[in-house]
């Protein structure tokens, strides 16, 4: 699942709606592109309904922000929001939760690829 | 009838005093009907048809007194039904001995005939009048009817009566014709089963009518679920139903009728009510727009006769002030009228006010009570009363047929005992009543007098845990940090001072091992 990566996304728009009191207009088809592709992917029609998009949209929107609510509630507690929130938020569901470690280990991964990959070139220049 | 004798000095009054009418119809099933044939020897001599079509367009809130609008032409039988308030005859009215009312009454009623009144007439006179009833409308039928609102009649019933309504021609509404066409059509098939046209009309009527209103009712729903398709289910259907029935027989009239019947009929909630859908025609007009101006040519036809009504509604929605039902009623028939105007107002109406009735399943709430309807709340509040009624009459929310599809739809081969069907629809009426009342509460606090989806959705959701995305539109819930204390953070800012004094003595003295000890404790705070 993109729980990970939505994660991200969700928190910064948790911050931006955190500090106004005035519910925000929120724009319609934000994810409508993307979440055409993921039902295809799924077994919907390469076309879907736009009525369709439109309520799956809903769902993914009404679930984020319940999920970056909820996370700020726990959050609070700690002091500031983090990763782990998020985790702990969905350790009920499995899938979600194998997926999200994993999106979170590959990250640490890439992250260390890369510093090695500077690393090398470092010493390459030393070597030089 | 309170209400008959107050409105009489004015021409507002009267929709008051014609709403009021179809409550006590019952009891003073004469009283109506004497004012009704007292009003119309008066209400004879103006012969102007300008009174007469305001009163007309008042006989729609009418209750079931035919008596006024005929006034011209049927001076002798009409006890003037309140239906058309005119303001000449009003004053008399009220000085017009009453029980001598109620033996004209029972053919009058019979006889001017909105189906609708008919009916009310055959509760009233149910005992007595039948027999007369049934006789008497044909003449009576073609004079008032016409211009009052046919309610009840079905569509199918208005076609046999072409020769009725040329002594109607009197009338003075224009429409009045085309109606009395129609209605006496239906007048006189209603007539004859006059208790179900009356009873289509209105939903409160509806339930009030319900023994003799339920067949009609039926008849009537066939033809109004077919003009109206979209949006109700079952349960809706018959309300609205009703109020395609009566839009289709009479635009005019039934609009400013039925909301005004329904209204009052739902907030008698008293059998006898039922008969006297009369002058007030029940609430529902924004379904009944719909209706209305969506399904048929006719309606609109009549549609702009009854702009000519919509000046003598203000009038009558002065009247029906302090009579609270009447008000409720007027203001959906005030409403309905402005949304007459506006012609074929959004179709949304309709189902919004459906909803409130409890009688649409509770997906299609949101939806429809999405849009705005002003007098939605009182609405509701009255068809709740109404509603429960109704439901137990034959306006059901949900029939055995859409059990048994629901149950197809879980387990083809499942069975279900006839009374867990009666029970399981027991249930969500109540579920259905329960979450309007409450949402209409919560619209209260937000201080609207509307029903919008949002009072729903919170009310599910907070309370039966129950989320339904697709309807909270262009809002995004705001978040509220939790509101902590200032005493509280003090108290947490003291801890940790201590704690970090405690660890630094603890260092000194204890060494690393306490440090460490100490130290967690300020790693996990």
């Amino acid at each position: 699942m993109s729980n990970p990566s939505a994660g991200t996304p969700s928190k910064a728009k948790a911050g931006s709606s955190q500090p106004s009191e005035a519910s925000f207009k929120r724009k319609r088809g934000v994810f409508q592109k993307d979440l055409q592709h993921m039902m295809y992917g799924f077994g919907d029609d390469a076309n879907p309904f736009p009525e369709t998009v439109t309520l799956v949209e809903d769902i993914v929107v009404e679930y984020v922000t319940d999920l970056a609510h909820k996370a700020q509630d726990i959050g609070s507690k700690r002091g500031k929001l983090s990763v782990e929130d998020f985790l702990y938020l969905i350790r009920k569901d499995t899938p979600k939760l194998n997926r999200c470690t994993e999106l979170l280990s590959m990250q640490e991964e890439l992250k260390q690829a890369r510093k090695a990959f500077e690393v090398d070139e470092e010493k390459l220049a030393t070597l030089e | 009838m309170d209400q008959q004798p107050p409105p009489q000095p004015s021409p507002s009054t009267v929709p008051a005093a014609l709403t009021p009418t179809p409550p006590n119809a019952t009891a003073s099933s004469s009283d109506p009907s004497q004012q009704q044939p007292q009003q119309q020897p008066p209400l004879s001599q103006p012969p102007t048809p300008s009174p007469q079509q305001p009163q007309l367009s008042q006989t729609s809130q009418i209750q079931q007194q035919p008596s006024q609008p005929f006034p011209s032409r049927t001076p002798s039988t009409f006890p003037s039904p309140n239906l058309n308030p005119k303001p000449l005859p009003k004053p008399q009215q009220p000085p017009q001995p009453r029980p001598a009312l109620s033996a004209p009454q029972p053919r009058i009623a019979a006889t001017f005939l909105r189906p609708w009144q008919q009916q009310s007439s055959h509760f009233i006179n149910s005992s007595s009048s039948s027999p007369s009833v049934t006789s008497t409308p044909a003449p009576t039928l073609s004079s008032q009817p016409r211009g009052s609102i046919n309610l009840g009649a079905p569509s199918s019933h208005s076609s046999p009566s072409p020769p009725s309504p040329s002594p109607s021609p009197s009338q003075p509404s224009p429409f009045s014709g085309s109606f009395g066409h129609s209605f006496t059509g239906a007048s006189s098939s209603n007539v004859s089963q006059s208790r179900p046209p009356m009873q289509g009309m209105t939903i409160g009527s509806h339930s009030q009518m319900r023994p003799p209103g339920i067949s009609a009712q039926h008849q009537q729903r066939p033809l109004q679920s077919s003009l109206r398709p979209p949006s109700l289910p079952n349960s809706q259907s018959p309300a609205t139903q009703n109020f395609q029935g009566h839009g289709s027989m009479r635009v005019s009239a039934v609009g400013s009728s039925t909301p005004s019947t329904l209204q009052t009929s739902q907030v008698h909630n008293q059998p006898w009510l039922s008969s006297g859908s009369q002058g007030k025609p029940p609430l529902p007009p924004p379904s009944f727009r719909p209706q209305i101006n969506s399904p048929s040519l006719q309606q609109r036809s009549h549609i702009p006769q009854q702009h000519h009504s919509s000046p003598t509604v203000p009038q009558q929605q002065h009247v029906s002030s302090p009579q609270l039902p009447q008000s409720s009623s007027l203001q959906p028939q005030e409403h309905f009228r402005q949304q007459m105007s506006p012609t074929p107002g959004p179709p949304q109406s309709l189902p919004h006010q459906q909803p409130p009735r409890a009688q649409g399943s509770v997906n299609q709430k949101p939806s429809s009570l999405a849009t705005v309807q002003p007098s939605t709340v009182q609405l509701v509040n009255q068809n709740k009363a109404a509603l429960t009624e109704t439901d137990e009459s034959g306006g059901k929310i949900l029939t055995k047929r859409s059990i048994h599809d629901l149950l197809n739809q879980i387990d083809p081969s499942e069975k279900l005992d006839p009374e867990v069907e009666d029970i399981l629809v027991d249930i969500a009426e109540d579920f259905v009543d329960s979450i309007t009342t409450f949402g209409c509460s919560l619209a209260k606090h937000r201080k609207s007098d509307t029903l919008e989806a949002k009072d729903i959705l919170l009310h599910l959701e907070r309370n039966w845990n129950m989320i339904l995305p697709g309807f909270t539109g262009d809002e995004i819930k705001t978040y509220r940090k939790p509101l902590t204390n200032e005493v509280h953070k003090e108290r947490l800012a003291a801890i940790k001072k201590s704690i970090v004094v405690s660890g630094v003595n603890a260092k000194g003295n204890l060494g690393k091992v306490g440090a460490n000890i100490l130290g967690s404790p300020n790693v996990k705070i």
